[in-house]
């Protein structure tokens, strides 16, 4: 039996001890899902890169505060991720951060894709808008529209990484689209107004 | 489906969790009413373009120093673990050790004071033997088990016992004491300390009487 395939708290367990592979099996099984949460929710890859350690060094430091009985592993990484994003939009400022660099500083390369350089540049352009609309959205809204459309959780999965009701993430989402639409729908009016204006 | 409940839940249409029920409700009413058709269409477009976003990002991960640093602080805290187990080990076994060498010294004790404890019972029963309880030098007794360094002298009017049921009692007292056993006594040397070994029977009367060595020296005792 593969090491992933192990149950998660079987592999909790084992990577308390100090078992370095049961821990890496569970670090890469949940921390990309993380990462990408905490760098939609703040944009900014450093913050996002801390987050994920903090969430980790949780597990390793504390893992008495993950009860089986309270639901999944992941949920409950979420849930520290979550308080982690939280506090850090608590401290700064939103940092709208439309740079297009890899959390390593590196520069973010496109897929392979066969369109043409003008094709190309559009749709990073379109790209950034729509982070930066996301960004844009108040933490509460952006987070059930990161965790519910970016994410693609179901409402359940959605509310017990919130630790909240679905009815609750619903209402969120409700909102949080109706502020998306009017921002995306803005920008992309506003190229259109332009060229028309030039015409 | 009205409007006002397609605007909350008629966006969900396309979702995979979405109850089929209310998703064909809603597609109904997006066929009748041009603006909530509008509003999914939009709805539609931004989630398109939220797709767009996710596949960009689609393999997005923490960087491999993450990885490192986590690796790092499992290792410490591995290592930080075993000398406090081991610490712990030895804590139990400085614990074991020390009843170990208690229950030792407890098991020793108790088989020295086996005879002893005899002594000590006739030593009681002497005490009320004249010449030797009376005296203020009771206080001076101390028990002995294998003090034999000499010959016993028989005490008068006392007869060999060869049962062997016999303790010693050993005693420290004024010289003149002995003179109540019948023993003559140096006037001049009377009140000279000596300590003295009495063989006692098993009623607890004194049979023999012996001086240490170094006493037996100048010794009067005839």
């Amino acid at each position: 039996m593969k090491i992933l395939d192990e149950k998660q708290d079987v592999l909790l367990k084992r990577a308390v001890r100090g078992d370095e592979q049961a821990f890496l099996a569970l670090y890469q099984k949940h921390q990309a899902a993380l990462y990408r949460y905490a760098l939609r929710m703040t944009g900014s890859p450093w913050a996002a890169e801390e987050v994920v350690q903090e969430v980790f060094l949780v597990l390793i430091r504390e893992p008495e505060k993950y009860q089986v009985a309270r639901g999944e592993l992941g949920a409950f990484l979420y849930g520290v991720a979550r308080n982690r994003v939280m506090k850090h939009l608590e401290r700064l400022p939103r940092e709208s951060s439309l740079d297009v660099t890899t959390a390593d500083g590196s520069v973010w390369h496109e897929p392979a894709d066969p369109l043409t350089p003008m094709m190309i540049a559009e749709k990073r352009e379109r790209i950034d808008q729509v982070r930066e609309a996301v960004l844009s959205l108040p933490a509460e809204f952006r987070e059930a529209v990161v965790l519910c459309e970016l994410e693609e959780m179901s409402y359940e999965e959605a509310a017990n990484s919130c630790g909240c009701p679905i009815g609750t993430i619903r209402s969120r989402l409700h909102r949080g689209r109706a502020l998306l639409l009017a921002k995306l729908e803005l920008l992309r009016d506003t190229p259109r107004r332009a060229s028309a204006g030039r015409k | 489906m009205n409007c006002e409940e397609f605007e909350l839940r008629g966006l969900d249409l396309d979702r995979l969790d979405a109850d089929p029920l209310e998703a064909a409700a809603a597609a109904e009413h997006a066929e009748d009413c041009a603006r909530c058709d509008a509003l999914l269409n939009s709805w539609r477009k931004v989630r398109s373009d939220l797709r767009l976003l996710r596949e960009a990002t689609r393999l997005d991960a923490a960087p491999a120093r993450v990885e490192m640093r986590l690796k790092q602080e499992l290792r410490t805290r591995r290592e930080a673990r075993i000398p406090r187990s081991m610490l712990a080990v030895a804590g139990w076994a400085m614990a074991a050790a020390a009843v170990l060498v208690a229950s030792f010294g407890w098991v020793r004790t108790h088989h020295k004071d086996v005879a002893p404890g005899m002594v000590a019972a006739n030593s009681r029963q002497t005490a009320s033997v004249p010449g030797t309880s009376s005296t203020p030098q009771d206080d001076q007794i101390l028990l002995a088990a294998d003090n034999d360094n000499g010959e016993f002298t028989q005490l008068p009017g006392s007869l060999p016992e060869q049962s062997g049921d016999q303790a010693i009692l050993q005693v420290r007292l004024q010289r003149g004491a002995l003179g109540r056993f019948g023993f003559p006594v140096d006037a001049e040397r009377a009140a000279e300390w000596v300590n003295v070994d009495f063989l006692v029977d098993e009623d607890g009367q004194p049979q023999a009487v012996r001086l240490h060595q170094d006493a037996q020296k100048a010794a009067v005792v005839q």
